[in-house]
C-alpha cells in the first residue's frame, strides 16, 4: 500500500514537531521552568564580577542562577539568586557563598554547605559573598615576577656587556685561562719527557725491571734448591718421628724391665728382711 | 564612467535591490498571515513543495547528517581533548554545533537543492509566460506560487535543522563515551547545563528567517527574468549569489543578537 503524498508530509511534520516539542519540554522541565523557585539575597561590598544569569554552583552542579543585582542605600550590592525547589536543600543557614572568578572560564557563585542537617537558609537572611579572584591573584603575583625578570634581564645585559668588553672580567678570565692552559701544556710536555725517561730506566735492557726479573729468576732457582733441602729435612723429620715411635716402644720395654727389677728388688728385700742373717749370696 | 560614479552606481543598485527584496518580503509576509491565501489549490502546492523539499530527501538527509555530524563531533571532541578543554565540550556541542552548525548545514543543503530549483522554475515560468497566463486567468501568483514556496522554506528549514540537531545529539552520546568515557546520564546533564532556552529560540528563529529568505530571494530573482531564454542563467546565478549573501548577513545578525 503506497501512502499518499499528503499523508507522508503530514507524518513528517507531526513527528518532527513532536520531537522538537518534547525536547523543548524536557529541557524546560530539567531547567526547572515548571517548579517553584526560591529567591535568596546575598550581599557584597563590590559588584565586580557579578552578572545577571551567572550560575550558582554546588559541588560542581548548577543549582540556580543570579536573577538580579541591586545597590542598596548603604552602598552594599544585593545579589538575588533563584534556586529551584529541588535544589533548595543544598542551601543551608550556615552555607558559605563564594564568588569564584577563574582565570579562564565564566565566573560563578559557589555554595559550600558543610552541615546538610542544619536548617534551611531563611529568605530574609542576607549572607555575604566571599570573593576568590584568580585574575587579581595572578595580577598581584605578576609585579614581583616582572621585577625579578627585569633584574635577570639587567644581569644578562651586564653579562653580555662584560662579554663584549675586551678588558672586561670575563675576557680577562678567558685570557688567564689561556695562560693557565699554556702553562699546563708546558707542564704536560715536561711530564711526558719524565715519563719517557722513566720508561727507559724501567724497561730498557739495562733497566730496573729486567734486572729485577733476573734477580727474581735467581731467587726462583735458589728456592728450587731450598725446596730439595726442605724435602730432605721433611724426610729426616719423618724418620725422627718414626724413631720416636721406636723410642717410645723401647721406653715402654725399659719401663717394664725396670718394673720387673723393682719387683725383684722388693722380693729380695722381703727375703732379706725375713732372714736372721741378712747376708745374701749372689749367684 | 568615473570611479566615483561606478561606486555611486553600485551603491544605488545595492540599495534598490535591498529595498526591492524587503518590499517584496513585506508583501509575501502579509499574504502569509492572510486567511484567504490558504485556498485548496495553495494548500496542495504547499504539500507538494514540502514533499519535494523535505520528505523526498529525508533518507539522504538523515544519512548525511549521521555521517557528517558524527565526523564533526568526533573531530571537535578529539580537538577539545587534545587542548585540555574537556570541561567545555557541552558548551561547544550546544553553542556551536547545535545552534550554529545545524542551521548552517541545513540551509546550505536546502539552498543548493531547492533554492536553485525554485529560482530556475520561476525564471522558466516567466520566460514561458506561464505567470502571465496565470494572471490572465486571475489566479493570484503570489498566493498560488510564491507563498507556498516561502512557507515550505520556513517549515522545512526549522524541521530539518531540528532533526539534524537531534542526530548530532545522538552521535554525541557515542563519541563522548568513546573519547571521554562519559556515561549517558553525565552527557545529558552536561548538555542540560550548557543548553540555554534563548540560544535554542534564536536558532529556531534563525532557521525560519533562513527558510524565508532562501526561497524568497530565488523567487524574486526568477521573476526578474525577461522573456529570453538567456536571461534564465543570469537570473539563477544572481539569485544564488544573493541567497548566499543573505545567509551570511543572517548568520552575522544572529551572532550579534546572541551578544545581547
Amino acid at each position: 500500500m503506497s501512502l499518499s503524498r499528503e499523508f507522508k508530509v503530514g507524518l513528517f511534520i507531526v513527528l518532527t514537531a513532536i520531537v522538537i516539542l518534547l525536547s523543548l519540554l524536557y529541557l524546560a522541565y530539567e531547567k526547572g521552568f515548571f517548579e517553584k523557585v526560591f529567591t535568596f539575597t546575598l550581599s557584597s561590598k563590590s559588584g565586580d564580577g557579578f552578572t545577571e544569569g551567572m550560575p550558582v554552583v554546588f559541588s560542581g552542579f548548577n543549582i540556580g542562577k543570579v536573577h538580579a543585582l541591586e545597590l542598596n542605600d548603604k552602598g552594599i550590592v544585593l545579589i538575588r539568586i533563584k534556586i529551584p525547589e529541588r535544589h533548595v536543600k543544598w542551601v543551608k543557614k550556615d552555607s558559605t557563598f563564594i564568588l569564584y572568578r577563574p582565570l579562564i572560564g565564566a565566573s560563578r557563585i559557589i555554595v559550600i554547605t558543610n552541615n546538610l542537617y542544619s536548617p534551611q537558609l531563611p529568605e530574609d537572611k542576607i549572607p555575604e559573598v566571599e570573593i576568590v579572584n584568580d585574575i587579581n591573584d595572578v595580577i598581584t603575583k605578576v609585579p614581583p615576577l616582572i621585577e625579578k625578570i627585569t633584574l635577570i634581564a639587567d644581569n644578562l645585559e651586564t653579562l653580555s656587556k662584560n662579554l663584549a668588553n675586551p678588558k672586561g672580567d670575563f675576557n680577562r678570565i678567558l685570557n688567564s685561562v689561556t695562560k693557565v692552559t699554556d702553562n699546563l701544556d708546558n707542564i704536560l710536555k715536561k711530564v711526558d719527557k719524565i715519563a719517557d725517561k722513566t720508561d727507559a730506566q724501567l724497561f730498557s735492557k739495562d733497566g730496573t725491571l729486567p734486572q729485577i726479573n733476573n734477580i727474581l729468576k735467581d731467587i726462583i732457582g735458589k728456592l728450587e734448591k731450598l725446596n730439595t733441602t726442605v724435602d730432605n729435612i721433611n724426610k729426616i723429620s719423618q724418620d725422627a718421628s718414626e724413631g720416636m715411635k721406636d723410642f717410645r716402644t723401647l721406653r715402654s720395654d725399659i719401663d717394664d724391665t725396670v718394673n720387673a727389677i723393682d719387683d725383684v728388688v722388693n722380693k729380695l728385700d722381703d727375703l732379706i728382711s725375713s732372714k736372721k742373717d741378712p747376708e745374701f749370696k749372689a749367684p | 564612467m568615473s570611479f566615483l560614479e561606478k561606486i555611486g552606481h553600485f551603491e544605488t543598485n545595492l540599495s534598490k535591490s535591498f529595498t526591492d527584496i524587503f518590499f517584496f518580503a513585506g508583501i509575501v509576509l502579509l499574504r502569509m498571515f492572510r486567511r484567504k491565501t490558504y485556498s485548496s489549490a495553495m494548500r496542495s502546492v504547499l504539500v507538494n513543495q514540502i514533499y519535494f523539499t523535505s520528505v523526498q530527501i529525508l533518507p539522504v538527509f538523515i544519512a548525511v547528517s549521521i555521517i557528517f555530524g558524527s565526523l564533526l563531533i568526533g573531530i571537535v571532541f578529539q580537538l577539545l581533548k587534545g587542548l585540555g578543554l574537556t570541561g567545555f565540550f557541552g558548551n561547544v556541542l550546544m553553542g556551536l554545533i547545535v545552534t550554529e552548525l545545524s542551521p548552517f548545514f541545513t540551509v546550505l543543503l536546502i539552498t543548493l537543492r531547492s533554492g536553485s530549483a525554485i529560482n530556475t522554475e520561476i525564471a522558466v515560468m516567466k520566460v514561458n509566460s506561464e505567470i502571465k497566463t496565470l494572471e490572465t486567468f486571475r489566479i493570484d501568483v503570489i498566493d498560488y506560487l510564491l507563498v507556498p514556496r516561502v512557507i515550505n522554506g520556513v517549515v522545512s528549514l526549522v524541521l530539518l535543522s531540528s532533526l539534524f540537531s537531534v542526530v548530532l545529539m545522538f552521535s554525541g552520546i557515542l563519541f563522548s563515551k568513546i573519547i571521554f568515557g562519559i556515561s549517558i546520564d553525565a552527557y545529558i546533564n552536561i548538555l542540560l547545563n550548557s543548553a540555554n532556552f534563548s540560544d535554542i529560540v534564536i536558532a529556531l528563529v534563525k532557521c525560519a528567517v533562513f527558510g524565508f529568505f532562501i526561497t524568497l530571494i530565488p523567487i524574486r530573482f526568477g521573476l526578474r527574468a525577461s522573456h529570453e531564454l538567456t536571461s534564465i542563467p543570469i537570473a539563477v546565478s544572481g539569485g544564488m549569489v544573493n541567497v548566499f549573501t543573505a545567509i551570511m548577513i543572517i548568520e552575522v545578525l544572529s551572532l550579534i543578537t546572541k551578544l545581547f
